[in-house]
């Protein structure tokens, strides 16, 4: 090193005496593999990438595509509105529209002026205590009312409150109130068949909802539409066979004879003799299906279908029926009722009156208790329970309505002679008020019985024979006698129309005993005689006036009917009698 | 030559991707409106389900005695009142 080499590399990194280049450390020759290892690790890292992509890309993409879509795509529920429920004549009976929820964020809404959310308390209905109570609230969702109407909503949402929100709903109207209620039933505020035929077909009603994916840009307009997800299907309308006129006539006919008699309740239902469908069904008392917040079970109750109690006397011409058919009476066939009782295996059977010798046509007519017997003791009991079966009565029925019930029939071989006796004028079993109706199909028809429907039936059914068209013939010839001046339902002339039926009186059971004093009246009967279209069986529970017999009670209930709803139907009269004679002092039937 | 070729090419795909652009906006447009008119019948759907439940609010039997008693003086028909003419009848 020289002296001039030193002083012009004073200020270089080999000062201290090396020049860099030459440095002693950079002479060491590394080994080769070292950087042919850095090359290959380089190399590797890309191929692992490019592995990777084409991996993401190519073979397993699905799981990133499904997440990308996630964010881009957006799925819209697509309701299905629940269908409507109409009369035999497409009158809406049942109809949901679409109204919200009214929910809220306790702390947004506690945070706007105070007359604001009065005005909300105004809309909702509500008294201002009560809002601030429901908003008093840790939660971070509360609903402040459901099911509101659309025109509040939009003032609601005119307020400009903030954490205010809806939610779509909606809520099931029903513009019969309380005349259809029984029959059509209600649903919960989940649109949720509760009652009637709104439970019965609840899922045909429903529908599924569906949903389809859009694409949304930033401004919340669909840009793309992706197509259905799930098809949505709407709930499907239901068609009963209910006549509104009818239901309405009815229901007038049974809400007067409840106050009239001072009942506690009454109940009727009207049957399409042809088709079977159930053209009216009326209960009283009733309630309102758009406001249920004061419902009793008393309200609920549905005395045609659920309820069932003993047929009394209407169940004489069943009885009759039976002896006729098999030959065992004809209708002039004489039973001596003197003295106007008898006694079957020391119980003794009542008449009201001594009737005396009388034919079958007169035991229908005067309704005579001990008559009925006689001619049930001409019967074996197995044909009587093969009758009462074959009528319906006892047996689960298949109308497809929620709750129906089947009455009680006790098997034949446990009847006693005096409970067979009794039950000859019907004691000892019971049926509902519309398997009673059903019955009378036998008479009505000729002599075959048809199921009952509830929904619109377009072809006839196909009857079954329980009796002979003579037979029934016969026997309808005893049920108009029955309807005139000296029978017991004369209360049930109707003018213009022959009208035929039967009254019958039940004791209701109080203590473990029939008691004289608390009765159900009731009438089955058939219209117009001459080509029958109409059974009507009405119910009046409990009168409390001084008429408490079907004849007194249920029979001019069912004349008020028969009246209305055959002109209601344009049937033509069949009788010239238009003044009707009502015995003053008409003939009460046996009980 | 082969410029030639190359500008009508490339015209040819300024020309094609401009119409592409058409296209999706017409798409774009179209898919709007037809969401426009879905939500006008459905809404118009709702309003004849309203109507229907109005019309049936409005005829209810009790509501038309009512009026036919009161407003219009009406009364029901009796047989007694009635001449019914048979075809045929003498």
């Amino acid at each position: 090193m020289t002296r001039s080499a030193q002083k012009s590399g004073a200020r270089v990194a080999a000062s201290k005496g090396v020049a860099f280049s030459k440095s002693p450390v950079l002479a060491v020759r590394l080994p080769d593999w070292r950087s042919r290892l850095v090359l290959f690790v380089l190399f590797a890292a890309f191929a692992a990438l490019a592995v990777r992509a084409v991996w993401l890309q190519g073979v397993s993409n699905q799981f990133l595509q499904k997440q990308g879509k996630s964010r881009y795509e957006r799925t819209l529920e697509l309701p299905a509105t629940r269908g409507r429920i109409l009369d035999r004549n497409g009158a809406v009976l049942a109809s949901s529209l679409p109204v919200r929820a009214v929910w809220a964020i306790p702390e947004d809404v506690l945070e706007s002026p105070p007359e604001k959310i009065r005005a909300l308390a105004g809309l909702l209905e509500m008294p201002e205590a009560e809002l601030r109570k429901k908003l008093d609230s840790d939660r971070s969702f509360v609903y402040l009312k459901r099911q509101v109407e659309m025109p509040i909503v939009d003032q609601i949402l005119k307020l400009k409150i903030d954490g205010i929100d809806t939610r779509k709903e909606y809520k099931r109207f029903y513009p019969q109130g309380e005349v259809m209620t029984h029959l059509v039933g209600f649903t919960n505020v989940e649109d949720k068949g509760q009652e009637g035929m709104e439970l019965q077909h609840q899922k045909s009603l429903m529908g599924v909802p569906g949903s389809r994916r859009v694409i949304k840009d930033r401004l919340g307009h669909i840009a793309e539409d992706l197509g259905m997800f799930r098809e949505p299907h709407q709930g499907r309308d239901l068609t009963l066979s209910v006549d509104s006129k009818l239901q309405y006539i009815a229901f007038t006919s049974i809400k007067n004879a409840v106050e009239k008699f001072n009942a506690k309740a009454g109940a009727a239902v009207v049957l399409d003799v042809h088709t079977g469908e159930v053209l009216a069904l009326a209960n009283f008392p009733t309630y309102n299906p758009n406001d249920r917040s004061k419902l009793t079970g008393e309200q609920l109750r549905n005395r045609v279908i659920t309820d069932t109690f003993e047929p009394g006397s209407t169940i004489k011409p069943i009885t009759v029926a039976l002896g006729l058919e098999t030959g065992r009476i004809t209708p002039d066939t004489v039973f001596d009722n003197n003295p106007g009782w008898m006694t079957v295996t020391g119980k003794r059977i009542r008449d009201t009156h001594n009737y005396g010798v009388q034919t079958v046509s007169g035991i229908i007519q005067k309704s005579s208790n001990m008559g009925a017997a006689k001619i049930a003791q001409l019967i074996p009991q197995q044909e009587m329970w093969e009758m009462y079966t074959k009528v319906g009565y006892g047996q689960a029925p298949r109308y497809g309505f929620p709750g129906a019930a089947a009455g009680r029939v006790r098997p034949w071989k446990s009847w006693r002679p005096i409970e067979y006796a009794n039950m000859a004028f019907g004691h000892g079993l019971s049926v509902s008020l519309l398997q009673m109706a059903r019955s009378y199909m036998i008479f009505a028809r000729n002599g075959d019985i048809i199921p009952l429907s509830f929904l619109k039936v377009n072809e006839e059914p196909v009857g079954q024979q329980v009796i002979s068209p003579k037979t029934a013939a016969q026997v309808r010839t005893m049920l108009e006698s029955v309807v005139g001046p000296g029978g017991t339902a004369s209360r049930a002339q109707v003018a213009g129309y022959r009208v035929g039926g039967k009254t019958g009186t039940a004791e209701k059971i109080v203590d473990g005993r029939y008691s004289r004093t608390i009765n159900i009246g009731y009438f089955a009967g058939i219209a117009p005689m001459s080509k029958p279209r109409f059974i009507i069986a009405v119910m009046i529970d409990e009168p409390r006036g001084i008429y408490r017999t079907g004849g007194s009670v249920a029979a001019p209930t069912a004349a008020d009917l028969f009246s209305n709803a055959l002109r209601a139907a344009n049937v033509p009269p069949d009788s010239s009698i238009t003044d009707i004679i009502i015995p003053e002092v008409p003939l009460e039937e046996s009980m | 030559m082969s410029v030639k070729l190359n500008v009508v090419l490339t015209a040819l795909l300024v020309a094609c991707a401009l119409s592409v652009v058409n296209a999706r906006y017409q798409a774009r447009h179209l898919l709007i409106e037809l969401e426009r008119l879905q939500t006008h019948a459905h809404q118009l759907e709702i309003d004849w389900a309203q109507l229907q439940l109005d019309q049936s609010t409005l005829g209810k039997n009790e509501r038309i005695e009512q009026i036919a008693n009161a407003e219009l003086a009406m009364s029901r028909l009796t047989p007694a009142r009635t001449q019914y003419l048979t075809e045929g009848a003498k």
